[in-house]
């Protein structure tokens, strides 16, 4: 184990995590359960009490999970100098690539879903009667699980990381001809792909933006149209994986000035602002996501009156955010 | 009122991240391939036909660069382990042995501008003669 102010942070929140998770899962379990039984007015409001409780921790545990993702690269960046060979976080995840990779996934996931069900809560929150309570809970237990999954991995993952381990870094993996993010959109465009793969994410994203700043024009009645949502959020989704493709062959080596090298942490190094276009876009993309989701478990009870203004929050967030990862990129690119 | 809040707070994150971020980066003593510090002694130098010089921190970086910018190298210069100096890429001798030169891309390639201590190196440590990586630079 790499000993560290990171390192030890990662250890106690995946330590409380762990604890607070497996009591707040299967709190949040047997919760919904009763929830749904007929009750005398003690019963329910201890049950009520028991709820609010239970809620206020998980909500505290699901905001420090939500800083947990930067935090994990963060506690990465910090274990580069400790790892013989490694120049960026790449050779960091080499030394258990198989926790890393899962980690690496289940974050962004988790990220959404806490995401999601903050803002659920926030919107019950706002009414009387908690319409959404049983719904909270049952998706509360669910996460509660990923949680416990994710935290037991950051332990694992820290303890596991032997300081000099001796690693290959990034060079030799992302730099090589039949890498997939070159064969991928080779295959499709041919060998004008960076041309093409350049045009289609700004168009991509470009409608995106438009589409998120249509909904908002159009107001409540398109905003309340689930489909739409629906088509959205894939669309964002698409959008997500041409802004990858193209950061990893186009963008982030223009950025770097190195413009056969195509790691992106080498990118987060180099040009540390391109932190915040990362984020900008990961909030943007995801806020969409949110906006479907909230329609999706929010339409219930008295929480309906509600949704179209949260709605369009939602997506004014959105619109912000990508317009600004937008703007630094086509700025950054400019200024380059 | 709302709204050019909204625009307020998003000019200002804008403005905020472009007065730190964008200026122009210039990494010296940094591989013109990866980005990674230079050890002087592992270092290879491109000339370009414009008069501009390259130099990366690894015979690695340097021949996957050499193949992207082949047309528009008129010069290839290494640095002999055992005297540091420069020498001409078609004068140095290149051995693969066991020994790691820079870990981040394991380059296990040696450069000797004599021979005798190439072989020396070649006997010590397992190595094997190899090819000069930048030879079709030199035709």
């Amino acid at each position: 184990m790499i000993l560290n102010t990171l390192s030890m942070t990662m250890i106690f929140i995946g330590a409380l995590s762990v604890l607070l998770a497996m009591w707040g899962g299967i709190s949040s379990f047997a919760l919904y359960k009763k929830w749904r039984k007929p009750l005398t007015p003690e019963e329910k409001t201890s049950l009520e009490d028991r709820s609010y409780l239970v809620l206020l921790i998980m909500v505290v545990v699901l905001m420090i999970r939500l800083i947990n993702w930067p935090l994990f690269y963060g506690t990465l960046q910090s274990f580069i100098s400790d790892i013989e060979g490694a120049m960026c976080i790449f050779g960091v995840t080499q030394v258990k690539p198989g926790l890393t990779r899962f980690l690496e996934f289940l974050k962004p996931l988790n990220f959404f879903l806490i995401g999601g069900w903050l803002i659920l809560h926030v919107l019950d929150r706002a009414t009387k009667t908690s319409p959404l309570m049983r719904r909270k809970l049952f998706l509360l237990s669910i996460i509660s699980l990923l949680v416990l999954i994710d935290s037991l991995g950051d332990i694992f993952l820290i303890l596991g990381i032997a300081p000099e381990s001796l690693v290959s870094c990034c060079t030799t993996v992302t730099d090589i001809s039949n890498r997939p993010t070159r064969t991928m959109p080779l295959s499709i465009f041919g060998p004008e792909y960076i041309y093409s793969l350049q045009v289609l994410f700004f168009t991509t994203h470009i409608a995106l933006i438009g589409f998120v700043g249509l909904s908002l024009t159009f107001g409540k009645t398109f905003l309340r149209q689930r489909l739409i949502l629906g088509l959205l959020i894939l669309f964002s989704f698409l959008n997500a994986i041409l802004f990858l493709l193209s950061q990893i062959e186009i963008f982030a080596p223009a950025m770097m000035h190195l413009p056969f090298h195509h790691c992106l942490y080498c990118l987060w190094q180099y040009v540390p602002d391109s932190i915040a276009m990362y984020l900008l876009f990961i909030m943007g993309t995801f806020s969409v996501g949110w906006g479907f989701t909230t329609e999706l478990f929010g339409r219930v009870g008295e929480a309906v009156d509600l949704l179209p203004n949260y709605l369009k929050k939602i997506y004014s967030f959105a619109f912000f955010s990508l317009s600004a990862s937008l703007i630094l990129l086509i700025l950054h690119l400019m200024v380059d | 009122m709302k709204l050019k809040k909204g625009w307020v707070f998003f000019s200002a994150i804008i403005m905020i991240i472009l007065a730190f971020g964008c200026k122009k980066s210039d990494t010296p003593g940094r591989c013109d391939y990866d980005g990674a510090k230079i050890e002087p002694t592992y270092t290879v130098y491109f000339t370009l036909q414009d008069g501009t010089e390259r130099k990366f921190c690894s015979i690695i970086c340097a021949s996957m660069s050499f193949r992207e910018l082949k047309r528009q190298i008129i010069e290839v210069m290494v640095v002999d382990e055992v005297s540091e100096k420069k020498i001409n890429a078609s004068q140095a001798f290149f051995v693969e042995s066991e020994v790691i030169t820079t870990l981040h891309v394991r380059n296990r390639i040696h450069v000797f501008s004599n021979r005798e201590d190439a072989e020396r190196h070649l006997k010590r440590f397992y190595g094997r003669w190899v090819e000069n990586p930048f030879r079709q630079s030199v035709e």
